[in-house]
């Protein structure tokens, strides 16, 4: 699944902030007018193209936590694929330019205000003009059911004392996940580092996780301080991704710390 | 019934649908950090870094200004205390359990002895003690940047290196004296103020939060230090460490600081790598010494022998053999931090810009269009020029 992401300038100031100092300095401001729900939201009549490609893109990338919205919502599979489907099309099609209000908000919750919308007063007349045509994201059916599936909570609690909306939510904390370790990834095949990535990618969730450095240096075939060093690099290119991807999807700089402690939560549910 | 993995951190299933077949709790929690090192490993972060007005209502003596930065050991708050006119630092520490009872004795212990240290180069803990279940410490608020950020900014002559380490080594000697080890240099808890003056940061506070006799605890090994600066003996058993793993990671800052790079593996000595003077190599290796018997054995020897050559260095030393803007005239720290403030204001890159393909992508779409149009008039004129050719 190919994103396009608008190239961050934030790039360069999240790199520097990553080490700011808890005792003051100023960490220089982001420029944040690229990232996608900001282009959306701040977008005028000349940048109608762009608002429309950002929200296309947030849209393919996130799919999937609204389709399990909409079956916990309780519809068939089959009416699920639909009207996720049509959805999209429909949200695609509202055209934001001049409704751009920047208090607007999280990409989250408005997908979420959005689809209950729809569902409540736009999906009866959808259903007999189906746009047909093009499908705006690549749904597979059997995928997205065996994904609905996964829910570890299920095993100890059943899903159905979640409402709808906290299992969007915690599919969409994970989907940002599983877009966030795709992108780090894709940057390690990239340099033909593979099988680096795949070896150290433990280390991301502690020492304790991983094999010790000697091991991995002796299965890699580097040095121990190379070893260190690259994990060390993978955990802050993870952290700045992590952020990059957050940023995406919420209105202002000062959101992102506030989402990400709030995905935290929603996985941490009991 | 499949069974399917379970998380080797928290023990919890790790779902077919898990991001790179990671635990995505772990995962999410492995992202709060923003300075290196240190990972959460408390669960309750999350309920922990409450809104300011949560925070606030449990302070009422203090002015909360902002939050100053956040990452797995805790968060800081910018405050203000009214009755004292001054600006503080307010540190919550959020260690593994907060409930031991362990962790609350040895808190109080070292917190104490923190507030014993005394030193204008040591960042002074004013105050410390446990509200609604938040453990604190009130500290002297520094106005200037980390070490690592000025490496961000650009490179130290070695004449600002050599006028910063002396420092660094009286700090650091007062509190071996004093029987505290600090376990946990590195760039980051070096600060520059806006005067010059430099100051140690989170002295002793690895040792507060280590829980020892558990070793297999998340994080433990995290929590104590980062494995770069790290001395070997201390990374090999975190207890039995004594005021010498100071020493190593200096050894380690000094190098950084002279050559922009760690010393791993078998490293060149500075003066190989830049033209520095080769007096300093000899300090360096000593101080880097894998045999803390073979090191400097106090760290107001090593400041000796670097006040030494700094006096008969040759003046505009170094100029790196990469590529950086050469270094201020001037190598008293303040004119350094103003200008990596200005630098850092500016958002230069840090480093030459290593990521050239990724800008150079952006390009390649305008590239194309130009070449696409050049094509397409190219193809314009020659059938115009065939045309004109066969009238």
């Amino acid at each position: 699944m190919a994103s396009k992401f608008n190239l961050l300038s934030t790039d360069l100031q999240s790199r520097s902030e990553e080490h700011a100092s808890p005792h003051g300095g100023s960490s220089p401001r982001r420029i944040f007018a690229t990232t996608q729900w900001s282009v959306v939201l701040t977008a005028g009549r000349a940048e109608f193209e762009q608002a429309q490609d950002a929200l296309e893109t947030l849209c393919r990338t996130y799919w999937y936590p609204l389709y399990a919205y909409v079956r916990r919502r309780g519809y068939s599979p089959a009416d699920a694929e639909d009207l996720t489907q049509e959805f999209f099309a429909w949200l695609l099609e509202r055209k934001w330019l001049g409704k751009a209000d920047p208090q607007r908000g999280r990409f989250r919750s408005f997908l979420l205000t959005s689809v209950s919308n729809f569902l409540s007063n736009e999906w009866d007349k959808a259903r007999t003009q189906k746009r047909g045509g093009g499908k705006i994201i690549a749904l597979e059916r059997d995928e997205a059911e065996n994904r609905y599936t996964w829910h570890p909570l299920s095993y100890r609690i059943p899903e159905s004392s979640f409402t709808p909306e906290q299992s969007f939510e915690w599919r969409w904390a994970l989907t940002l996940l599983d877009q966030v370790m795709s992108r780090l990834s894709a940057e390690f095949e990239q340099e033909h580092k593979k099988e680096m990535f795949e070896a150290l990618k433990p280390c991301l969730l502690g020492e304790s996780s991983a094999q010790p450095y000697a091991t991995l240096a002796s299965i890699l075939g580097m040095s121990e301080g190379s070893v260190k060093v690259t994990v060390h690099r993978l955990r802050q290119r993870y952290r700045q991704m992590l952020r990059e991807e957050i940023a995406s999807t919420v209105s202002s700089p000062e959101e992102i710390e506030e989402e990400l402690r709030y995905l935290f939560a929603v996985l941490t549910r009991r | 019934m499949e069974t399917f993995p379970v998380c080797p951190v928290c023990g919890i299933t790790v779902v077919p649908g898990a991001p790179q077949g990671l635990c995505p709790e772990c995962l999410l929690r492995a992202g709060f950090e923003t300075k290196s090192g240190n990972k959460s490993t408390d669960g309750k972060l999350a309920t922990a870094l409450a809104p300011l007005e949560e925070v606030a209502k449990s302070f009422p003596s203090l002015e909360f200004m902002e939050l100053a930065g956040h990452g797995g050991m805790g968060a800081v708050y910018k405050v203000r205390q009214p009755q004292l006119a001054r600006i503080a630092a307010l540190k919550f520490l959020f260690p593994e359990k907060q409930s031991s009872p362990q962790f609350a004795d040895r808190f109080e212990r070292e917190a104490r002895t923190l507030a014993a240290l005394s030193h204008p180069n040591i960042v002074m803990v004013y105050d410390f003690g446990k509200v609604d279940g938040r453990f604190y410490l009130l500290m002297e608020f520094v106005d200037g940047l980390t070490l690592r950020q000025m490496f961000r900014a650009r490179r130290l002559s070695p004449a600002e290196a050599v006028g910063i380490v002396p420092k660094i080594c009286d700090a650091l000697q007062y509190a071996h004296d004093q029987g505290v080890v600090h376990r946990d240099i590195k760039p980051e808890n070096i600060l520059l103020d806006k005067s010059g003056q430099v100051k140690i940061a989170d002295f002793g506070i690895a040792k507060m939060l280590h829980l020892p006799g558990n070793v297999t605890l998340t994080g433990a090994m995290d929590v104590i230090g980062t494995p770069l600066y790290m001395a070997p003996e201390q990374i090999e058993n975190p207890e039995i460490v004594d005021s010498r793993a100071d020493i190593y990671s200096l050894g380690v800052v000094f190098y950084e600081m002279l050559t922009g790079e760690l010393p791993l593996g078998r490293f060149q000595p500075p003066s190989q790598k830049l033209e520095t003077d080769p007096r300093l190599d000899e300090v360096v290796i000593h101080a880097l010494e894998k045999e803390p018997d073979r090191r400097y054995q106090q760290v107001g020897q090593m400041k000796t022998d670097v006040e030494k050559i700094a006096q008969t260095m040759p003046p505009e030393e170094a100029r790196p053999k990469t590529n950086v803007p050469p270094a201020s005239r001037s190598a008293r720290p303040a004119g350094l931090v103003a200008e990596a403030q200005a630098a850092a204001r500016a958002a230069l890159p840090s480093k030459p810009v290593r990521r050239t393909s990724k800008t150079t992508r952006a390009f390649r779409p305008k590239i194309a269009i130009v070449a696409g149009v050049i094509f397409v008039l190219a193809a314009l004129f020659l059938a115009i020029l065939f045309l004109v050719m066969h009238k």
